[in-house]
């Protein structure tokens, strides 16, 4: 059993920033109506330890059922528009056939809880969502307006994700707005 | 793998080969996780054991 090595991890490496997983449940939305009331937080890490306990025991987004959706904020940010801190923000958003967005969503978190981003400060979080055919990986971040920003976190997260096709920076404000219609502000 | 910032101060920046090599070392969930039975299915990979699980819809 490994329940007997419990304890005996040193909680040696802390992290810049706590982070919490949020999980919005696919089989609690059908009986709720109003988007992200089945959202709940799942877990609050602060340490590189703590999040590789987290990680190595729930499922990577390939088995996640369809419309499972996956949060990994910075502590105190909810992952909603309305939260006062993504009320003017945006997200870029990579995009993965259905199952190979694993990775990507590693690589993504790692970089977020290791600080690689150089306007680190401008990230509220990442989420993973699981749709029918594709699995779709955003990165939020906290004033769309800030262009410099917005364009140096999304080329260096192409780069870290060794992503080559276009990626797109969507504002929260049209996509409230417009829904599925709401157009690019940014592309690299 | 650590850098200091201008300040002086630790910046407590991890590289993704630094970050990984832990991956292996830490199998266990972090003590004091407790998590909703009704997530745990939908969520965790397996063997996550009563210990963890709290049943928050009990009345």
């Amino acid at each position: 059993s490994s329940s007997s090595k419990r304890g005996v991890v040193e909680q040696s490496h802390p992290l810049e920033h706590s982070w919490t997983f949020w999980f919005d449940n696919p089989s609690a939305k059908s009986k709720q109506a109003t988007w992200g009331s089945s959202m709940r937080p799942i877990y609050t890490f602060a340490s590189v330890e703590q999040f590789w306990g987290l990680y190595n025991n729930i499922h990577h987004p390939s088995k996640l059922a369809v419309g499972a959706d996956f949060h990994c904020f910075k502590y105190k940010i909810e992952p909603k528009w309305e939260d006062p801190v993504c009320a003017n923000g945006g997200k870029w958003t990579v995009t993965f056939p259905r199952g190979k967005s694993d990775t990507c969503w590693l690589y993504t978190l790692l970089a977020l809880i290791g600080e690689q981003f150089e306007y680190g400060d401008e990230i509220c979080g990442a989420v993973v969502s699981v749709r029918g055919r594709q699995e779709k990986v955003a990165l939020w971040t906290k004033n769309a307006a800030n262009e410099t920003a917005q364009i140096s976190i999304g080329k260096q997260w192409k780069e870290l994700l060794d992503y080559n096709d276009t990626i797109g920076f969507i504002f929260h404000d049209d996509a409230k707005k417009h829904d599925r219609a709401a157009k690019n502000r940014y592309t690299i | 793998d650590h850098e200091k910032d201008g300040s002086g101060n630790m910046a407590k920046k991890y590289s993704r080969d630094f970050l990984l090599k832990f991956a292996e070392q830490c199998t266990d969930l972090p003590q004091g996780f407790e998590i909703a039975s009704d997530i745990s299915e939908a969520l965790m990979t397996a063997n996550v054991n009563a210990f963890h699980l709290v049943d928050r819809d009990s009345y």
